[in-house]
């Protein structure tokens, strides 16, 4: 049984399944950064699945939806930099009015456009980025077969996840931009003092966590689902929020922590046809993200430290 | 040619002139003290020329240009660069990241680390400002991390450096480095401002030392024309301390004894070393001192808010050491807490609300957990009338009150309570005249009617007016007591302050007492 | 220190007055007014959306049941989140405290079948407060000693709440037959129907007392709404709820445990919103099925913050939450208004009184300014 678990498809599934967690996840950790809560990212998510899909029904390309999924996040995003930054209310009640929004438009969207609430038409996704098939018998065969189906089986936007992580990454600790977005979020006077603008600092932080999290949506959607679903989204932008946490705000710390809670989740799917020898209702395998990730936050907090002034609305002088 | 002029410069707070037609000159590789007592308007003028606050009147010359300052930015274009009282450091990056912040070297947004370092190695290096430009803020000691905040001034371009209450956290060893490099810094063609209200500092390190009082300039003179007493009579404004008439102290039993107290800080280090000490009824006992030597930690931990490292506390022979902030209400302390925005008041609560805090379980405003609205009112009522606080309604919320009346409420109910002990932590700080004048009296009236009182105070008129006994506090430790009428506030003040070798030497403190001209 | 120089109050008076009950009326009015406007731009008439909406929530005594009906759950989950704001917690998944309340009564209710009406239904009632309770319990404990944020506790265990109800309606409780629910309460287990109190020849008479399918429910829930008002004005336990919301470190200094006010705080908020869950299940449902509460507890975020977290406000900002709920229907039946409409109105109602924080904070720094400027 167990080689009928323990198979290529299992971490590849992971990976699948961590990646829409990673892109909001790196979103919050950007975000939070900056001094600023975005418990938001799961209506992001939302809004940009159903941007997305709706884009690759009327147009036929997932491109061009991926591209109108991350400007819906980004236009939303802004609603939750305007409430948090320049008029500085409860950064988590903002973030809740954008995931109920989120839930009311686009299920309002679903019925005006398409005549019907749930499930959308199923759309065309994006592809796996290579066909590599077999190669070779024995050892050297086996082998190939784990590389294949581990790493080389996915869709564009896994592959982004995973640049981005390293990309942002960098940017965090190597650039202008990332040295300010670490100041920012601990001690956002010693930023103004400095001379360097805290409101701007974190708009950007919140429109890049948009275009991460509308990403994110995309990715649920034009790539792995294949249609958009109202409420689809299931909690993933609060599991994000907590695999940043786990990850200690970093965005490797992040798509690693959303790896995990991926292979939990991929774990999960993979043990569901194993019911008769291990005893237990589904509901108890798709339960498990979510334990997981309170069993993670209850363990790692405390020691994970967040940014100083998280949550903190700056007011000048 | 000054490098930095003050003409005038007259700022006005809602109700309050912090600045009143304030001019200072500051000469090139000139180090010019701003000594005063706290409120005086010290930050305030500095502030208004880093940028930070913009000035109602008066000029600003830089380099005899006149400028209009407005923002840090733009002081730091100009040249003018501040060592806050509070560092400007973000504790988790290193000391090169936070020198850099807002100004990194590197080409398309990626900074160059190497560059950056060795910047910040050259500056580093002549200055003589030695220091690890990869070690973590967080992992500094408070003096290095004052370093890092002069060197990020000095990358930034400053030429001229405001250093405000720059000794308030460093020890006296650190003090004596700082010290010789604002010196060099002088000597590297640097010109500095140097706030205090220190005397003994002025004395070794300014050239020039200007006082101000009450938000305007008071005084001007060299080192070399005064001493430490002159100028506190400049500082302060007056040679007799007030007092308030009060009968001799009748010691009653012994209230609080405390017993080689150790509480260590929220950083964890030690903030209380191995006090000990006792208040009787009848008897008002003020711990004098510079803020930030241990009397916070001293006064949370007397009334539960922090556990004590070691030592005990007894209230009329209850150990109370252990006791929570709850139990030690209900032992009969009360607690006039410094920050009484945070700690004192509910600002959202009404008023009556807010006189019961504390008491709110107790009989006859709560009984078996459902409270007595007519006796928390009736109670309001009686003590809005008995210790005069202005106000229409107990009904309104606490945050629309005056500052002084605000006050009044916690006075009220903490004296209204009848403790067996009052600990009145800076009772008075921010209060106008009339409302210091009021809760004076009914911090009189605890010790007349037989109650112990121990007064936390930096005001040095507040202590001499008030206490029968005066402990000296001075890094973590009682380093002289005084009787009512051997101390004034000259000699209160050097102690106070570190002075005549006292710091941590206790064997010579005597001897630099008379030195200093006690009973004078 | 002239009495001159103290501080007018009538002013201020009038402006609290505005502040209490003018905003949250101005921010109904935008979010109905922007949601107008996307109605508009979706090519439907507004005017006849919303008198549609209208009819179906106080057409006649059937509908105004309805909205009845629907306020019912609201005005506790209101409640449960307003109780939790007013110790400062965001007890965003009272949805699975809710969903955990109505589970235990479903299957408690049935188990008690024979027993007398008098005894079952005070004790599910109980039961759905202690579950509920039970429910917020970990998050509690998670928040009071290692800092957990409660928002994403709950929300995971609202999460799990709902795979336990999916689980238990298809497999160990379930009832015979195809669709995943339990067994229907017996009578003595159910609340009665308001028109159940009156006879054929009454209801005749008085038609208006034809209120549907509105239950006894809504008595209990204004009697919980009371209840909560009288715990946090008269007795020490909502004091120290509301010190601890207001400023911790205050009520820490008066000797108030802010961490076990804190779990107290959290458990009541859950005790209400399993009330909430096990009054709809047995004045409405009769049983439990997956998914059955369909977004109450998040309702409740709305109709607390509308109602600035006052339970007598609650009441009111529940009864609109339904009336717009109830009326839906007919909205998009008659006028072809997607129901979902009124999710982006409850999300708008949020955010505008959310922002509102700003219009306060300006009163209130108006205020302060005019004190020290009186000093």
């Amino acid at each position: 049984m167990l080689s009928d678990i323990i198979t290529p498809d299992l971490f590849a599934a992971a990976l699948r399944m961590a990646t829409p967690l990673a892109l909001a996840a790196i979103g919050g950790t950007i975000c939070e950064r900056s001094g600023v809560v975005n418990i938001a990212l799961e209506g992001i998510m939302l809004i940009g699945a159903f941007f997305g899909t709706a884009t690759v029904l009327a147009t036929g390309s997932p491109w061009l939806g991926v591209l109108v999924a991350v400007l819906a996040g980004v236009a939303i995003s802004a609603v939750h930099a305007v409430a948090s930054v320049n008029l500085r209310t409860d950064q988590v009640v903002s973030g809740t009015a954008i995931n109920l929004l989120a839930l009311g438009l686009t299920g309002f969207l679903m019925e005006l456009w398409y005549g019907h609430p749930g499930t959308t038409q199923p759309i065309p996704t994006l592809q796996p980025v290579f066909g590599f098939g077999a190669m070779g018998d024995g050892f050297l065969g086996e082998v190939w077969r784990w590389i294949n189906g581990v790493f080389l089986s996915h869709t564009p936007l896994v592959y982004a996840a995973i640049f981005i992580a390293i990309g942002t990454h960098w940017a965090m600790y190597h650039t202008k931009w990332g040295l300010r977005l670490r100041a920012l979020g601990e001690h956002p006077r010693a930023v103004d003092t400095a001379g360097v603008s805290v409101a701007r600092g974190r708009w950007v932080a919140v429109l890049m966590s948009g275009a991460l999290g509308g990403l994110a949506g995309a990715n649920l959607s034009i790539e792995q689902v294949g249609v958009f679903q109202e409420g689809f989204t299931n909690g993933r932008g609060f599991i994000a929020l907590a695999a940043n946490i786990f990850g200690r705000w970093t965005p490797i710390g992040s798509y690693l922590a959303s790896l995990l809670f991926g292979f939990a989740d991929a774990l999960q799917i993979k043990l569901q046809p194993f019911r008769d020898v291990i005893d237990l209702p589904p509901e108890f395998f798709l339960m498990v993200p979510y334990v997981v990730t309170v069993v993670v936050l209850a363990g790692v907090i405390g020691r994970a430290v967040g940014p100083a002034q998280v949550g903190v609305p700056y007011e000048k002088g | 040619m000054p490098v930095l002029e003050l003409r005038e410069v007259t700022k006005v707070f809602p109700g309050v002139v912090a600045n009143d037609r304030v001019s200072l000159t500051l000469e090139e590789r000139e180090i010019v003290a701003l000594l005063g007592e706290n409120g005086a308007g010290k930050s305030t003028l500095m502030n208004v020329v880093y940028g930070l606050l913009s000035a109602d009147h008066g000029e600003i010359l830089v380099d005899g240009q006149p400028v209009k300052i407005r923002s840090s930015r733009h002081a730091i274009d100009l040249g003018i660069g501040m060592v806050h009282q509070h560092f400007m450091l973000v504790e988790p990056l290193t000391v090169t990241e936070n020198i850099i912040l807002g100004r990194e070297p590197g080409r398309m947004g990626v900074i160059d680390m190497n560059a950056a370092r060795k910047k910040v190695a050259e500056i580093s290096e002549r200055y003589g400002l030695r220091i690890d430009p990869d070690a973590r803020i967080s992992e500094l000691e408070v003096g290095l991390q004052q370093r890092v905040e002069i060197l990020k001034a000095l990358y930034q371009g400053a030429r001229v450096l405001i250093l405000d209450e720059p000794t308030a956290v460093l020890t006296p060893q650190e003090v004596r480095e700082l010290f010789a490099v604002v010196r060099s810094l002088v000597d590297e063609g640097l010109s500095v401002v140097f706030i205090t209200h220190k005397l003994e500092e002025v004395m070794a390190v300014a050239d020039r030392i200007v006082v101000m009082r009450d938000g305007a300039v008071v005084g001007e003179v060299r080192p070399s024309e005064t001493d430490e007493i002159g100028l506190a009579r400049l500082m302060v404004g007056r040679d007799v301390v007030l007092r308030i008439d009060k009968q001799p102290v009748k010691c009653g039993e012994t209230v609080l004894d405390i017993r080689d107290l150790s509480v260590k800080s929220d950083r964890n280090l030690s903030a209380v070393n191995g006090v000990s000490f006792t208040v009787c009824g009848g008897e008002i006992v003020a711990i004098a001192g510079v803020s930030g030597n241990g009397q916070t930690e001293l006064v949370e931990a007397l009334v539960g808010l922090r556990r004590p490292e070691s030592g005990s506390i007894t209230l009329k022979g209850n150990d109370i050491t252990r006791a929570s902030a709850r139990s030690s209400i209900e032992i009969g302390v009360s607690h006039i807490p410094e920050d009484r925005h945070r700690r004192g008041l509910v600002l959202t609560f009404n008023l009556a609300e807010n006189l019961v805090l504390g008491d709110h379980r107790l009989k006859p405003y709560a009984t078996r957990g459902i409270m007595h609205p007519r006796e928390i009112t009736s109670m309001a009522k009686k003590r809005i009338a008995d210790y005069d606080i202005r106000t229409p309604s107990e009904k309104l919320i606490a945050s629309s009150l005056s500052g002084g009346n605000q006050q009044k409420v916690v006075v009220a109910r903490e004296i209204g309570r009848n403790p067996e002990l009052l600990v009145a932590a800076q009772p008075t700080r921010g209060l106008d005249v009339g409302a210091i004048e009021f809760v004076h009296r009914q911090i009189i009236a605890e010790r007349t009617s037989g109650k112990a009182v121990l007064l936390i105070s930096l005001e040095l008129e507040e202590v001499l007016s008030l206490a029968d006994r005066i402990l000296v506090m001075y890094e973590g430790r009682i380093v002289k007591e005084f009787s009512a009428e051997q101390a004034d506030a000259e000699t209160l003040g050097y102690f106070m302050t570190g002075g005549g070798g006292t710091k941590l030497d206790k064997g010579g403190a005597d001897l630099t007492m008379t030195g200093s001209g006690v009973g004078a | 220190m002239s009495e001159s120089r103290e501080v007018v109050p009538t002013q201020r008076a009038w402006m609290s007055v505005v502040q209490k009950i003018g905003t949250p009326i101005i921010s109904t009015v935008l979010a109905i007014a922007v949601g107008s406007f996307i109605i508009w731009i979706s090519g439907y008439d507004p005017a006849e959306a919303f008198a549609a909406l209208f009819k179906g929530a106080f057409g006649g005594p059937r509908q105004t049941g309805e909205t009845i009906l629907r306020s019912t759950p609201l005005i506790l989950a209101g409640l449960a989140v307003g109780y939790g704001f007013r110790a400062g917690l965001f007890n965003i998944g009272a949805e699975g405290q809710l969903m955990m309340g109505g589970l235990l009564v479903a299957w408690l209710g049935v188990q008690m079948a024979g027993l007398s009406s008098v005894v079952t239904i005070p004790t599910l009632l109980v039961a759905a407060a202690l579950a509920g309770a039970a429910w917020a319990f970990i998050p509690a404990i998670l928040k009071a000693r290692i800092g957990a944020h409660e928002v994403i506790t709950t929300m995971m265990f609202s999460h799990i709440a709902r795979y336990i109800v999916a689980w238990l309606t298809a497999g160990p409780i379930k009832a015979p037959g195809q669709i995943p629910q339990t067994v229907n309460l017996t009578e003595s287990a159910q609340i009665p129907r308001i028109q159940s109190l009156f006879s054929e020849g009454a209801l005749e008479a008085l038609p208006f007392l034809n209120l549907g399918r509105a239950h006894l429910g809504i008595l209990i829930a204004i009697a919980a709404a009371v209840g909560v008002w009288l715990v946090l004005r008269y007795t020490t336990l909502g004091y120290e709820n509301r010190a601890v919301g207001l400023s911790p470190w205050a009520a820490e200094t008066a000797g108030i445990s802010v961490q076990w006010t804190t779990v107290k705080a959290l458990c009541i908020s859950g005790a209400l919103a399993g009330l909430a869950g096990g009054i709809e299940v047995m004045g409405l449902q009769h049983r439990i099925f997956d998914q059955f509460s369909a977004g109450v507890g998040f309702t409740g975020i709305a109709v607390a913050l509308l109602a600035k977290n006052h339970p007598i406000g609650i009441i009111a900002a529940a009864l609109l939450f339904g009336a717009l709920s109830a009326g839906s229907g007919t909205m998009q039946l008659e006028a072809g208004v997607s129901q979902k409409i009124i999710l982006i109105i409850q999300a708008l109602v949020i955010f505008f009184v959310a922002a509102e924080g700003i219009v306060n904070w300006f009163i209130r720094k108006r205020q302060k300014e005019a004190a020290s400027s009186a000093e």
